[in-house]
């Protein structure tokens, strides 16, 4: 695979093509945080956490989400500035209280909103992970917009909770109280 | 069940008939009679409509293999009047015009199959067996006394449940998995009453269930059994069920091998689904831009008031259903309602109260007793 | 009918069609579009062609049923051809009448005809009625001239000609270089450039390619594409095969919103029709190039409209948005180049290879040519679909073509861009109608919905309500959008409900660049310019819900209440009888009173209410329940 080298917060890396921005970051140690990435899943690209700035070589800036963004020649890339720590607090308040591990990195301590679900992100985590691992299709997402909820397919609760191992990856709790 | 073996190219000339096959085309028919004789069916054949129907309801056949194209009478026709004159036959539709739109038409109208001619002979034999599977089923939910139904005995049934247990196997089946199967399907069966609100006997529900199955294969047909067209095999199912019926849903989901999830998270997603049954008319109140500021929402309040049901509901009798959409591409006459498939602009109450009424007239005019 | 197997073939057909519609010297246009259908058109060309059969005039009058002719707001629509006559709202009874003036006979007609509006005098031709005189009909033109069932008659009038000087003398870098130089923009809101699209999927590795037709139409309040696919789907379908032609692609789609019966049945048979003719399918007009089309139906959301969702709903699965760093114009449906434009786009494509180039950039502004329709409704006199050359200006379309606000109510606000859009106040209506011109004030051409608002017409209650469209049509994946909307809309839902807090607008803008910036797709970047443009430009209407619980324009219901003005009221019970919930009181000495614990509010005594009377008011809820001698006076028919 073709390597491509590119300059994430001041530093170069090097990573082969199509890898994302977040794992050429990782890659060098550079934490960027994140809500609904999984290394062994697809890439989803839904909580945003994981927005950065990028400044193409011919110099268009912008804002993506460094989990799903693949890798530029001549990319630069900004992890964590005043606009990028901005967008990320307005989402652990929207997601508040789901989001509380990274409420002390940014300095928030409470939300000005009432959350639309209490107990799911829709990170949409244990979905994929039934999915794409378990190959097993159990859990889908009812309705869209702010009707979207998590949902399990009538007469899974056995069998979800012989599986259990989307569990762990709920950080809100939703799927172990439906099993 | 059938005690004598006809001498083949002999009408039987009385008792009870496994087949009775209605067709102008001489050369067709005898073909098909000795088809079926040789697979051991008591046949009888008719060259017109009206002879068929009185041998139909003499005899009481199992099946009835009917022409589209009949000398004295449409197909369509003469399927109407055998379901009326003998409920209990089966039956089968068979035309030279194989095209999809006959199909469907004819299944609409009560068929139990429909043969393409020229028709081979398994395919022949083993539609007929098929059909006369379920005449015994209806003869049975007819009841006791049901003329000349001749209820089966435990051991005629259990021969049938081995036939088809048998075919089964061969179809690499076991007999768990066909036991799972059925035990799902009587499941459907009363999730599928249940949800209706009907209380029907079961054997009915049963029987529904099979031609609802057998309705969403004809709609796949159409896409090939395709996966990609779930979304259009989805839109016909509802437009057809006016609903997404869950028995429907998991077949599609069996026959086209995509998992449940998939399904249901598409049926879910998209405004033309509904997963609970809808009336039998369909009230919509556009609430697009252009109707929002020429006040849709009062019209929407208005409506809602005269029905007596919330947008979302269907009212208790099944008869409207009340929703609200986004555009219907009126917006020149806004605010509009479309009821069913015609377009109205602003009714007032008494107007739109003028409407239902004519609506539900229409429906008393048609429906039979 | 046989199969066209050369261009020379298809100028035969065209003599033939050509002189079938020659055969009669008189034509009666009915319009069948969807909106005079309501009216009841379908029974107008019924009695018409029974009265022209009755009379014996079979072999001298015909009666063409054809698509939307525009001017909805006075259906059905009838224009008589060639004289260009044309007769509005005209229902079966008038219909001896006018046959009779077919004949020659005097007949009074001027009922039907159009009114000037300044003189009174009755205008009869097409091209003297306001509404049509300022438009420039290139795309809708032929909509007046053909049924959209049969074939021939668009090739009479010229249809497929495009294709066949395309296919017998142009090589597909060619058809796309004129497409380019046209400078053609997309018209389903983005106004990105076709040409470039084609170039970047002809030049995408990757087979097969394949072309696109967006007709998911899901700015609510806009039906542009629905009549020209209804009208003229030949026309679309001729664009979609010069465009696959161009860039190579050997099969396309018509996505299709399911909401739209009668475009998705005239798209069908125009295939058919095409294929029978051999203008579709393999080796068309005998130059070895095949394309062939399908028609895909939405199941209806508003998001399945965006480019990667549409795909993905081709593909059979549920329409979201995919994070899109790889243009679909590359990687689209399977994977594959796929290149997606608007119906009008398509349409607009066959009169370019016709007239070139150059004519077509003689209309419009520097950065936009050509013509675009607009869905003009809502409060304007004449709503209906108008065609106008880029770069008039607001005033024009909606004062000359349309007439100005009905009623003799002040103009407030036009909105256009549907819900990715905003409103433009009275200020700004000089503004030229362009792309750029049109994002710069905040707003942004959008597909081509333009909704007039009038001083009945609350800017928060619109806001509010766009705002609860794409909260509801949100696809729901990514945070900004879902949950952006959420709270937004709990705000806005709070304002109209006289429970705003004064720090709410300043959270509302925050939360709006915040989804504009973190969005996954457009919908979510552009979900809050209509609250973002109404808060720029009519703040001061928030502010009178937030600090005075007043909606001045008495539209939102928790803040306003129903009352009867007993010196005006007539005392002729309409009000009584037109109450769904039976909140009108009649007291034994006639005196009529809302009971406002009954009412809920949905304005059928006000609108029951005779305009000679103008009895049943509007009032600020907390005007009522108030003892009588504090009321503040009813300021008369507040609306
Ligand atoms: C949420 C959303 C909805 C859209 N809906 C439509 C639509 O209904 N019709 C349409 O033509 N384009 C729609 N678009 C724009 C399409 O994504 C795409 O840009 C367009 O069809 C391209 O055609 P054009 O270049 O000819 O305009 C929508 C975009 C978004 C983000
Ligand atoms: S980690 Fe959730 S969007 Fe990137």
């Amino acid at each position: 695979m073709k390597n491509v080298t590119l300059e994430i917060d001041g530093r170069t890396v090097e990573a082969g093509e199509g890898t994302t921005l977040l794992k050429a970051a990782q890659s060098v140690g550079i934490r960027i945080p994140t809500l609904c990435n999984d290394d062994r899943l697809e890439p989803y690209g839904g909580c945003r956490m994981c927005m950065v700035e990028i400044e193409t070589s011919w110099g268009r800036k912008r804002l993506v989400a460094s989990c799903v963004y693949p890798v530029e020649e001549g990319l630069r890339v900004q992890t964590n500035t005043e606009r990028v720590r901005r967008i990320r607090r307005m989402i652990i308040e929207l997601l508040w209280p789901s989001s509380q591990v990274y409420a002390e990195e940014y300095g928030v301590t409470g939300s000005r909103f009432e959350p639309g679900l209490t107990d799911c992100s829709l990170c949409g985590l244990c979905l994929r992970y039934c999915t794409e691992i378990k190959k097993e299709n159990r859990i889908y997402f009812e309705g869209r917009g702010i009707e979207r909820r998590p949902a399990l397919v009538e007469g899974s609760e056995l069998t979800c909770r012989a599986c259990g191992e989307c569990f762990t990856l709920c950080g809100s709790g939703w799927i172990a109280s439906r099993c | 069940m059938n005690t004598r073996k006809p001498v083949a190219g002999e009408q039987p000339a009385e008792g009870p008939l496994d087949v009775l096959i209605i067709d102008g085309e001489e050369a067709f028919a005898a073909a098909c009679r000795r088809t079926l004789e040789h697979a051991g069916f008591r046949v009888a054949t008719s060259g017109t409509a009206g002879q068929g129907l009185a041998l139909a309801e003499t005899r009481h056949p199992g099946v009835v293999l009917l022409a589209l194209e009949l000398p004295d009478m449409p197909g369509a026709e003469a399927l109407g009047a055998l379901s009326r004159q003998a409920p209990a036959a089966v039956p089968v539709v068979a035309s030279a015009h194989g095209t999809v739109d006959a199909a469907v038409e004819s299944m609409k109208l009560g068929a139990f199959d429909f043969l393409a001619k020229p028709v081979g002979a398994e395919k022949l034999v083993e539609t007929v067996r098929r059909g006369l599977n379920l005449s015994v089923l209806r003869k049975e939910a007819a009841g006791p006394g049901a003329a000349g139904a001749q209820a089966p005995d435990k051991y005629d049934l259990l021969l049938q449940g081995l036939d088809v247990l048998g075919e089964a196997y061969s179809l690499g089946l076991e007999k768990r998995q066909l036991l799972d199967e059925l035990t799902w399907l009587e499941n459907e069966a009363k999730y599928h009453a249940e949800s209706l609100g009907q209380i029907k006997k079961k054997e009915r529900v049963i029987l529904d269930i099979r031609n609802d199955l057998l309705e969403s294969d004809v709609i796949m047909r159409r896409y090939d059994f395709h996966k990609n067209a779930l979304i259009q095999v989805l839109l016909d199912v509802q437009e057809k069920f006016r609903w997404l019926p869950r028995h429907v849903l998991n077949w599609i989901s069996g026959r086209l091998n995509i998992p449940v999830r998939d399904i249901y998270t598409i049926a879910h997603f998209y405004e033309a689904f509904s997963l609970e049954p809808r009336g039998r008319h369909i009230v919509q109140v556009c609430t697009g831009t252009a109707c929002h500021v020429r006040g849709a929402s009062e019209l929407l309040t208005r409506i809602s008031a005269t029905l007596g049901v919330k947008p979302g509901e269907t009212d208790a009798r099944q008869a409207f259903t009340l929703e609200t959409v986004h555009c219907i591409g009126c917006c020149a006459l806004a605010p509009v309602v479309q009821i069913d498939s015609r377009y109205h602009r602003n009714p007032s109450k008494s107007q739109f109260e003028k409407i239902i009424q004519s609506l539900e007239k229409e429906e008393v005019d048609t429906c039979p007793a | 009918m046989s199969r066209i197997e050369t261009p020379a073939d298809l100028a035969r057909l065209r003599d033939q069609a050509v002189a079938r519609r020659n055969s009669r010297g008189t034509w009666v246009a009915v319009c069948a579009g969807t909106g005079c259908r309501a009216y009841g058109a379908e029974a107008l060309a019924e009695s018409l062609e029974k009265e022209v059969e009755k009379r014996g005039l079979g072999k001298k009058i015909g009666v063409r049923k054809t698509g939307c002719h525009g001017f909805c707001e006075r259906g059905p629509l009838v224009v008589v051809q060639p004289s260009d006559v044309c007769y509005l709202g005209a229902q079966p009874k008038n219909v001896p009448a006018i046959v009779d003036k077919l004949e020659g006979k005097d007949a009074a007609l001027d009922k039907l005809l159009y009114v000037d509006a300044e003189n009174g005098k009755p205008l009869a031709r097409l091209d003297e009625i306001p509404f049509y005189k300022h438009q420039q009909r290139v795309v809708l033109g032929d909509n007046v001239h053909i049924d959209a069932s049969d074939i021939l008659d668009y090739i009479a009038v010229g249809g497929y000609a495009a294709l066949a000087k395309a296919l017998s003398g142009m090589t597909p870098e060619e058809v796309l270089q004129e497409v380019k130089e046209a400078k053609l923009r997309g018209r389903g809101g983005g106004g990105f450039p076709a040409g470039r699209k084609w170039e970047t999927t002809r030049k995408a590795p990757g087979e097969p390619k394949y072309v696109i037709v967006n007709a998911d139409e899901g700015d609510p309040g806009a039906y542009m594409d629905r009549s020209i696919l209804e009208g003229n789907p030949h026309g679309v379908l001729e664009g979609l095969i010069l465009g696959a032609y161009a860039i190579g692609a050997g099969e396309g789609f018509i996505y299709v919103r399911q909401e739209y019966p009668l475009a998705r049945e005239h798209a069908q048979k125009a295939l058919d029709q095409a294929r029978e003719y051999g203008l579709l399918g393999e080796n068309i007009l005998g130059s070895g190039f095949s394309f062939d089309v399908k028609i895909h139906r939405g199941a209806g959301a508003f998001v399945s409209g965006e480019s990667s969702a549409l795909m993905s709903a081709i593909e059979g699965h549920v329409g979201e948005p995919r994070p899109k760093y790889i243009h679909t114009s590359e990687k689209g449906v399977w994977g594959k180049p796929s290149c997606l434009n608007n119906v009008e786009t398509w349409a607009n494509v066959p009169h370019i290879i016709n007239r070139g180039a150059e004519w077509f950039t003689g209309m419009g502004t520097e950065g936009s040519k050509g013509t675009k329709i607009f869905s003009l409704v809502g409060k304007v006199n004449n709503t209906g679909l108008v065609e106008v050359p880029m770069g008039i200006t607001l005033r024009d379309i909606i004062f000359k073509i349309g007439g100005g606000v009905p009623g003799g109510k002040k103009f407030k606000a036009v909105q256009t861009g549907g819900p990715s859009g905003g409103v433009i106040p009275e200020s700004m209506l000089d503004l030229p109608v362009d792309f750029d011109e049109l994002t710069r004030v905040g707003s942004m051409m959008g597909s081509g919905g333009m909704i007039v608002m009038d001083e009945n017409t609350c800017m928060v209650d619109t806001a509010r309500y766009y705002m609860s469209f794409l909260a509801h049509e949100s696809c729901g994946k990514c945070v900004p959008c879902r949950e952006g909307t959420r709270q937004m809309l709990r705000i806005l839902d709070r304002i109209v409900a006289g429970e705003g807090k004064e720090e709410d607008l300043a959270v509302l803008e925050e939360l709006g660049d915040f989804m504009e910036d973190a969005s996954l797709c457009a919908l979510g970047q552009s979900a809050p310019f209509p609250v973002l443009s109404t808060l720029k430009y009519f703040r001061g209407e928030y502010e009178e819900h937030i600090r005075e619980k007043r909606c001045r324009a008495g539209v939102c219901t928790p803040l306003i209440a129903y009352d009867i003005d007993q010196e005006t009221c007539g005392k002729c019970g309409a009000c009584l009888r037109a109450c769904p919930v039976a909140a009108v009181d009649q007291s034994a000495d006639k005196v009529f009173t809302i009971l406002q614990e009954k009412c809920i509010k949905c304005g059928a005594c006000f609108t029951a209410c005779p305009e000679k009377f103008s009895a049943v008011i509007k009032v600020p809820a907390y005007a009522i329940g108030k003892p009588s001698a504090g009321n503040p006076p009813p300021a008369g028919k507040q609306v």
